[in-house]
């Protein structure tokens, strides 16, 4: 029955619903929801009823996010009409102010709503925003764990956060926020990926060994996880070729890194046939792999 | 100091990566297909990762492939550039030096460029990078003069004209490839095109 009823709000007006399907999926596709956006505001206004808000909405952060300013203000100006005092469009008009960089003023709106709604996280997030446009990444570092201390359950958050500390080389606190994610995402096979590389960067025999296992988890998860594959082969290797590790371990570990390498290579036969183009990155992988056992044994 | 002749096709890869992913440090390796010694000819470049930059297994698999590939096509790599983010800071972090100095173990006047996001509209006449060698243990700008672009104008142009057909979204970095593995990073489609616009055909030289 939905899935009727999709294809034939498709059939009905293919904009309106290609919109849609961003939002709902948060995809940052800024140009394309600018070109469709456009054309539906100027031609079809009339037609869109009380979806147009939504979708000035989107378009003008679209808009920002392509320096089409002239665009972004027509839709705030349509929004302000509309909605006269609303926080959301005050929230919109500090983030206009973010892309004209005029930091000061936009952080002067975003004060303004937390004096009336100090809940409001969104303002929160954008003031932090702002730190990290400016490069004050300590200072944002800083204010993004007292948000959290709050909203402890704010995923978007906590993957910021991961990023900011990768970003300052701080791998250990990286680790922790991607821990804190992996708990609350189970089956997320990017966070287990990306923690698993947090470890192999933070380096010495341990944090391979889980690094390890950790990339193995992604697979688990995601078996077309590449990074995760390639992960596990180098993690496995390095632990294999390490001179402080038993037989049985060494052993175990150079058959993982045996069975990754196998499946690399299925990976890339597969990848490989047909396309002509592809087969100067397929005997890269070919060659390398090979010169990497080399060294393992 | 050593001379640093930077090709068409290695700017425009590199301009053409900074542009597609414009909220994003992005980086990648300089390879030359020229004999090492006399003045660093930098031919090409293979863009690398657009996440995560500082994080290593990656970018040591990434190094490892493009070492590969590099000796199948007799081609060396003599350089590392990163464009940051950040568009008000460009001065190379911790990571890129980190990179750098593991090329310049293996070449002795490897370069490493940076990519000065502020000013790569096409209002500015002057390419948009700030370069750096290694003067003992340390990383020291290059005198300006010492840096070649030929044709930079035509440069340029390609660059301007790519962007505007959209065909900047033909460039496949690493980490797009290994999210599909059927892309191919050395880029053989897109070198095509940028010949194709560079060729004397097309009234440039």
């Amino acid at each position: 029955m939905l899935y009727e009823s999709m294809s034939f709000l498709y059939y009905l007006n293919p904009e309106k619903y290609k919109l849609r399907k961003w939002r709902e999926d948060n995809h940052r596709n800024s140009e394309q929801i600018v070109d469709v956006g456009e054309e539906l505001i100027n031609e079809h206004a009339s037609k869109l009823g009380d979806d147009i808000w939504i979708i000035y909405e989107q378009v003008m952060i679209a808009a920002l996010d392509c320096s089409r300013d002239d665009l972004a203000w027509t839709c705030l100006q349509e929004l302000k009409k509309q909605f006269p005092g609303s926080q959301r469009v005050k929230r919109l008009a500090g983030m206009r102010l973010e892309a004209l960089e005029k930091y000061e003023d936009a952080s002067k709106q975003y004060d303004s709503i937390l004096q009336d709604d100090p809940t409001n996280t969104a303002a929160r997030k954008r003031k932090i925003s702002i730190l990290k446009a400016q490069g004050k990444s300590a200072e944002a570092i800083r204010e993004l764990n007292e948000y959290l201390e709050q909203f402890v359950g704010d995923q978007e958050a906590w993957h910021e956060l991961s990023e900011l500390y990768i970003n300052e080389h701080d791998y250990g606190k990286a680790a922790f926020c991607l821990e804190e994610l992996m708990m609350t995402n189970p089956h997320n096979h990017l966070y287990c990926e990306q923690y698993a590389e947090v470890k192999y960067t933070q380096g010495g025999l341990e944090n391979l060994e889980l690094s390890r296992k950790y990339f193995a988890q992604a697979l688990k998860l995601n078996n077309g996880n590449m990074r995760a594959l390639f992960g596990l082969y180098m993690s496995a290797s390095h632990i294999a070729a390490s001179p402080k590790v038993n037989a049985t371990v060494k052993k175990a570990n150079v058959k993982y890194a045996a069975w990754a390498t196998n499946q690399i290579n299925r990976a890339y036969q597969l990848a490989g046939r047909g396309t002509k183009e592809n087969k100067c990155s397929v005997k890269a992988v070919e060659e390398m792999l090979e010169s990497m056992q080399i060294t393992m044994s | 100091m050593g001379e640093v002749e930077l090709s068409c096709l290695a700017y425009v890869k590199m301009y053409l990566h900074g542009c597609l992913f414009p909220r994003c440090s992005v980086n990648g390796l300089l390879l030359s297909s020229s004999p090492a010694g006399g003045t660093v000819c930098v031919t090409d470049c293979v863009p690398l990762l657009h996440s995560h930059l500082p994080l290593a297994p990656i970018t040591q698999l990434a190094l490892t492939q493009v070492d590969v590939w590099c000796a199948q096509t007799q081609q060396r790599i003599v350089g590392y550039y990163q464009a940051n983010a950040c568009v008000s800071d460009n001065s190379p972090t911790p990571c890129a030096l980190k990179i750098a100095d593991k090329i310049a173990e293996q070449c002795n006047n490897a370069v490493l460029l940076m990519i000065d996001g502020g000013k790569m509209s096409p209002d500015y006449r002057v390419p948009p990078i700030v370069m750096y060698e290694r003067k003992d243990t340390r990383w020291t700008l290059k005198d300006k003069h010492t840096i070649m672009l030929r044709q930079w104008e035509e440069t340029r142009e390609i660059a301007s004209q790519l962007l505007d057909s959209g065909d900047h979204s033909l460039l496949v970095d690493f980490d797009s490839h290994l999210d599909d593995i059927t892309r191919d990073w050395t880029n053989q489609k897109l070198n095509a095109k940028i010949a194709e616009l560079s060729s004397p055909a097309n009234g440039n030289v």
